[in-house]
């Protein structure tokens, strides 16, 4: 219960940040969110989107190029769980609630870290810090793929973290990770991913 | 039609089956280059299509997370396709988003896009497909990839196919035309084989040729085997021909041979029997005469009367047997040919007559000049019978004439006594020479009925016709033919 309320109080002090780094979304030439699974109807209402949409989008998307190695208990829905402070507005539901992954809805959660566990992916803002080290200590090994636009938050035992390379959202994987976490990216998504480190379990499964 | 007129069996199933072959080859040359044609752009369709679901699947997350490089090096995997001349991937929105060139100094532009309700759809500009196909993930679609091929390819494959068509073709032909010679042998050569054996069995009736039989065992190799069986049924038949023929020839020589030996026995016996009488009869001639001389103031007037007859009877037997010698003679006796004239004999005949035969006005008429090669003696007997028969029946006519002459009828020489006698019925002119018959009676005409049997005999031992023509009181003519006459 105290996590849960620190986690809060750094959300609201984050706020001003968040919307200085939306700015840079303005300089993305298309509609990147409607390059993902979409349907005509979201065609229509295209506007210039922000870098969170384009990360919203991409964190949607993260979720169809992930699987778990280890047989799991079938789960009613696949949650995107949010720690910290939620950068994404919302643009991130908006998505949410057109798309399925593995023919699961899509939920967007703001849990506490230890409640964390059972979701599909983990996003952690930059914002949170040094918190960063701490939430993925207590996510331990469990089969959360966590995703953070933190700098240094491949160094710290995260999965994914995204990049801004010439104004264009992009993102690097750590495959050791991954592993660790009964975790198994599609190779597509590691094409496009800007840089791996780590190495590829041998023979599939750690 | 001409072309199939002539030319042997062989020509004609030469031609036919070369006829036929490159029909059935050209036909399925052109359909196959069609199918071909046909095929060959429906494959490349299919491979393109099937190109582009690659590229689609390939794509996904390059559109999903906006990178571009990734679709790229995506497209440029089509390098390895040189059909493909462009491709293109659009974003939903219709923004281009990545593009290939196989030239990259090439103008591409899109013209043509899918509707929202079509997956995929082929344009055909000229030579060019356009095919443009949607890329599909998870059930919903991110994007669409445009391919641009051109049918170079195609036509370039179909000139190929032609060339090779065409080589085939022409080995089909060598084919056919070892078929032909394989026909040849199985048909034609025991076909022409046949027909030269039925020519020799037409024109030289040689029933011991066979055709020979062809190693195949077809409706021809039955045709050639009764063809033998009937030649073989036509021998045998032809030899039993030839044997009872034999045999018939073989029978005839043996009657000939045994009749010839009855003929010579009689012929003996009849001369032996004539000889033999003569003796007897000289005897009984001989005492006649002397009853006459010696005895006859003895007897009464009836007594006389029956020495005459007794005279006469004998001395008409004596004829009998003279003339029945000489029938003996003209049989029996071997010819002696030599060149005789027969006017001469006939002359010396005359005279006789006139000389001996006391007063008579009788005209003969001799021909100069009538040489024949044949016997003498018998040739004298024939002329002495045909002038003493003219003499005999012309006793009664008050101006008789005899002719003896010569004409010439169908290249042959034809002799012929004739009189202007008593002549007789012509309905039994071929009595006439038949031994003892006669015409007429003995009271009429004095004769043995031997004469002209004598000279008949004589003639065809001379290998001679005789024949005579006459009517009753307007006398008779007696022709006769000698082969060799005059050589």
């Amino acid at each position: 219960m105290q996590r849960s309320f620190t986690i809060g109080r750094f959300r609201r002090r984050r706020d001003h940040i968040v919307r200085s780094a939306s700015r840079l979304a303005a300089t993305f030439t298309a509609a990147l969110i409607l390059g993902s699974v979409a349907t005509p109807r979201v065609v229509a209402q295209a506007a210039k989107p922000t870098e969170y949409d384009v990360k919203a989008a991409y964190l949607i998307n993260f979720g169809k190029f992930v699987h778990d190695s280890e047989e799991q208990e079938s789960r009613p829905s696949f949650d995107i769980c949010i720690l910290g402070r939620d950068a994404f507005g919302q643009s991130l539901n908006a998505l949410a609630s057109n798309e399925t992954i593995d023919h699961l809805p899509v939920r967007v959660l703001h849990p506490d870290v230890t409640e964390a566990k059972s979701c599909g992916i983990v996003f952690i803002s930059s914002l949170e810090g040094e918190n960063i080290r701490e939430d993925l200590v207590l996510l331990g090994n469990a089969d959360v793929l966590t995703v953070s636009d933190a700098s240094d938050f491949l160094e710290r035992g995260g999965m994914i973290q995204f990049l801004l390379v010439q104004n264009h959202v992009r993102f690097a994987v750590n495959l050791d990770a991954v592993n660790r976490a009964h975790l198994v990216l599609s190779s597509e998504l590691l094409r496009v991913a800007f840089y791996v480190t780590g190495k590829p379990p041998i023979g599939g499964k750690p | 039609m001409r072309l199939w007129a002539s030319q042997s069996i062989s020509g004609k199933l030469t031609r036919m089956t070369l006829l036929v072959s490159g029909t059935a080859l050209l036909l399925a040359y052109v359909s196959f280059l069609i199918y071909d044609l046909y095929t060959l752009r429906q494959q490349l369709m299919d491979s393109m299509a099937t190109e582009a679901n690659i590229v689609g699947a390939n794509s996904v997350t390059a559109l999903m997370f906006d990178d571009r490089q990734a679709a790229e090096s995506t497209l440029s995997a089509l390098r390895n396709s040189p059909q493909i001349r462009a491709a293109v991937i659009l974003r939903p929105d219709g923004v281009e988003f990545a593009r290939y060139l196989r030239d990259p100094a090439m103008q591409f532009e899109l013209t043509n896009h899918l509707t929202l309700s079509e997956r995929r759809h082929f344009w055909t500009t000229g030579r060019d497909i356009l095919l443009g196909s949607r890329i599909q993930f998870q059930g919903g679609w991110v994007g669409s990839v445009y391919m641009l091929a051109e049918t170079g390819d195609v036509a370039r494959r179909a000139g190929r196919f032609g060339l090779i068509s065409a080589g085939m073709l022409l080995i089909c032909f060598v084919v056919a035309l070892l078929a032909t010679s394989t026909i040849r042998h199985l048909v034609t050569d025991p076909l022409t084989d046949l027909a030269h054996t039925a020519q020799i069995v037409t024109r030289e009736r040689d029933y011991s040729v066979r055709a020979k039989i062809p190693p195949s065992s077809d409706e021809l190799s039955f045709l050639v085997r009764s063809f033998n069986e009937m030649l073989e049924q036509i021998q045998a038949r032809d030899r039993a021909l030839e044997a009872s023929r034999a045999e018939l020839e073989q029978r005839v020589e043996e009657r000939t041979a045994e009749l010839s030996l009855t003929n010579k026995e009689l012929e003996a016996f009849s001369y032996s029997v004539a000889h033999d009488l003569r003796g007897p009869l000289q005897h009984i001639n001989n005492i006649g005469f002397l009853l006459q001389n010696s005895v006859s103031e003895n007897l009464n007037n009836e007594g006389r009367l029956l020495i005459d007859r007794l005279l006469e009877g004998s001395k008409r037997m004596s004829g009998l047997i003279d003339d029945l010698l000489n029938l003996s003679r003209a049989s029996s006796l071997p010819l002696h040919r030599r060149l005789i004239d027969l006017s001469d004999i006939a002359e010396s005949i005359a005279g006789r007559h006139l000389s001996e035969k006391g007063i008579r006005l009788v005209r003969f008429m001799i021909a100069r000049g009538a040489p024949v090669f044949a016997d003498e003696g018998l040739m004298r007997v024939v002329l002495e019978n045909l002038i003493g028969n003219a003499w005999k029946y012309t006793s009664k006519q008050d101006s008789a004439v005899i002719e003896f002459s010569s004409t010439v009828e169908n290249d042959e020489t034809v002799y012929f006594v004739r009189d202007n006698g008593a002549g007789f019925n012509p309905r039994y002119a071929d009595r006439l020479f038949r031994p003892f018959q006669r015409l007429h009676s003995q009271s009429e005409f004095a004769g043995t009925g031997v004469g002209l049997a004598t000279a008949y005999r004589i003639i065809t031992r001379h290998g001679g016709k005789i024949w005579a023509t006459g009517d009753v009181g307007k006398g008779a003519t007696f022709y006769f033919t000698l082969p060799y006459a005059g050589e």
